[in-house]
């Protein structure tokens, strides 16, 4: 392949640089930003940076929701993968009608619009008192990424030697055995970019919080974030640095794991 | 992070991945009808977390359900929220913003998912870092990536302000509140979520081809261009399938970028389908109108999906 740039794809770069590099370039900036310097050209690059957005921001209700954030996030995690991960496994390795009726409810139910089961769910967990619940969100989220989880998950367990597993069992050990201790190793790298997605998703998600709890008090970030962007009047500092504040965790993730998403998710997009 | 959330990972599905008949298959014959049993949670929490509430949804969207009635009985209505959508408008002006919305996104999303792609196949400082960027800008919330673009596209915005000095535009451009810039505003942010993704699974095609054959091309003097159209564009087409459909499906069930950017407006100009199904549930408080709304768009999931599955099994025997 012709390895070296041309003018052309000199140009792509160049234009995807400014694309995604002003958006988070922005966020920044104005997140140091007195309000009243916001708009204006003179002031777009130079200006006397503050920290009075974030010392608005940050307060006790910061710290709930950023609490609130990290059990959603993290329990959606937990949950999903102790659900999908051996979806994903029992989809690898078993053949018939079932897995591959399974298999077609996923596709289907993972293209779902979130938007159609926030209507039913909120009727049902108004009837199971799990509305303004955090345990509420959790499964609903859980629900909402399972089929994108075991589906994601399921060739990396297919790429799994079966010999490895037939050895196991010719030593006398069970299929739990074989699977928990031979096959999980050898698929983690799957199991946690899978997990990391998940994290990342529900991190994000803010459909199900908006509307599940009741009180803006019980919101995780992502929720605040959007109530207060919809409203009128929009403190742009206070807004991006609370952008900024809900995009460090992310931040820190994406930097412990970045080779594993950049190549787990397309590990064989093209085989 | 907006992913079209969906993988088109396979690896494993070689045929040489499979137990031969020369193994002992019949031990792991038998076993594999035990490893049933791990589909058992899944189809626990699904079967109560998303098809009971699916079946609620069709339930609904056939009765008379308001804020007052939604823990009580609930009338039977037949077909009067499906005929009150569509003798309002409201169904049909959803459907074509929806098709609309979704070409933008579409084309979008995977024509400069593929420029991308082949810009950034080079090695090198610049490429690494910008891939690294993209991935991150994606894996972003969406209310971040919304808000801070609602900020850039404003009246005073970073993009007017531009727009205005360097003489392209006598007046600022009304990007979020006229109703056919707010449309196309929405489905260019939610095509800028999308591009990183497609990028990315596009490069990972693109490096799977032999080098052998570039350096064949380079001897019979091929020039750029016609390494992209002759090697490339072929070499990616089972590639581009996937993605289509599921950058289709992305565009088709996306709301996020709208709830936080327009909010289905001005007036009513960014209602695409799954929005207005939000909108009459949990701001008219009609659940009944607003199941009906959603009913359809689980149809349009439903013909979707059966594209993609027929795209993937396309793929599959294609090599």
């Amino acid at each position: 392949m012709n390895l070296k740039a041309g003018p052309v794809a000199i140009a792509v770069k160049a234009l995807f640089t400014a694309m995604y590099g002003v958006p988070i370039l922005w966020i920044v900036l104005t997140s140091f930003k007195r309000s009243q310097d916001v708009f204006g050209t003179q002031s777009s690059l130079l200006f006397h940076p503050t920290l009075q957005a974030y010392q608005d921001a940050i307060d006790g209700a910061l710290f709930t929701a950023m609490g609130q954030s990290a059990t959603i996030a993290l329990g959606t995690t937990v949950l999903v993968l102790l659900v999908a991960i051996p979806a994903g496994y029992g989809l690898a390795r078993t053949t018939g009608w079932l897995p591959s009726f399974g298999l077609g409810l996923l596709i289907v139910l993972q293209m779902m619009p979130q938007t159609a089961n926030v209507i039913p769910l909120f009727q049902i967990f108004g009837r199971w008192h799990l509305l303004d619940e955090t345990f509420g969100v959790v499964l609903a989220d859980a629900a909402l990424l399972v089929p994108f989880a075991t589906l994601l998950l399921r060739p990396f367990f297919r790429a799994v030697p079966p010999q490895m597993e037939e050895a196991g069992a010719i030593d006398g050990a069970g299929v739990f055995r074989t699977f928990w201790s031979l096959v999980l190793p050898v698929a983690r790298n799957g199991v946690f970019t899978v997990g990391t997605l998940v994290f990342l998703l529900a991190w994000g998600e803010f459909l199900y919080a908006v509307n599940f709890f009741l009180a803006p008090a019980h919101y995780p970030l992502s929720a605040l974030l959007a109530s207060q962007v919809s409203a009128f009047g929009i403190n742009w500092p206070g807004l991006m640095a609370l952008a900024v504040l809900t995009s460090i965790p992310i931040l820190v993730v994406f930097t412990a794991t970045y080779r594993l998403l950049r190549d787990g998710l397309t590990v064989g997009a093209v085989k | 992070m907006s992913a079209p959330a969906a993988p088109v990972t396979r690896p494993g599905d070689r045929p040489a991945a499979r137990p031969t008949a020369s193994r002992p298959a019949y031990r792991v014959g038998r076993r594999s009808q035990v490893r049933l049993l791990f589909l058992a949670p899944a189809a626990v929490l699904l079967g109560v977390l998303s098809i009971y509430p699916l079946a609620q949804l069709v339930r609904m969207a056939f009765s008379a359900v308001t804020v007052a009635t939604l823990n009580a009985h609930w009338d039977w209505v037949g077909l009067a929220n499906v005929r009150a959508g569509w003798v309002s408008g409201d169904t049909p002006h959803a459907l074509v913003r929806t098709v609309v919305f979704v070409a933008v996104v579409t084309a979008l999303g995977t024509g400069l998912g593929l420029a991308g792609a082949i810009a950034l196949r080079t090695r090198g400082r610049w490429s690494g870092v910008l891939l690294a960027l993209m991935v991150f800008v994606w894996a972003l919330p969406p209310v971040v990536n919304g808000s801070v673009w609602k900020f850039l596209l404003g009246d005073t915005g970073l993009v007017n302000t531009v727009l205005v000095h360097t003489g392209l535009r006598a007046l600022p451009a009304p990007f979020l509140y006229d109703q056919y810039w707010a449309l196309g505003a929405v489905a260019f942010v939610n095509s800028f979520a999308v591009i990183p993704f497609n990028a990315l699974v596009y490069r990972a095609a693109l490096l799977n081809i032999e080098p052998e054959i570039f350096e064949a091309a380079a001897i019979d003097g091929a020039s750029r261009w016609q390494e992209i159209r002759h090697i490339m564009m072929p070499a990616v087409r089972p590639t581009s399938l996937v993605l289509l459909v599921l950058t289709i499906v992305y565009g088709f069930r996306s709301f996020d970028f709208i709830y936080v950017m327009t909010y289905g407006g001005p007036g009513t100009a960014t209602n695409t389908l799954p929005f207005l199904g939000y909108l009459q549930a949990f701001v008219r408080y009609d659940f009944g109108l607003g199941s009906s709304t959603s009913v359809v768009t689980v149809l349009g999931v439903l013909v979707l999906a059966a594209v993609y599955a027929r795209s993937i099994r396309r793929e599959e025997s294609g090599r």
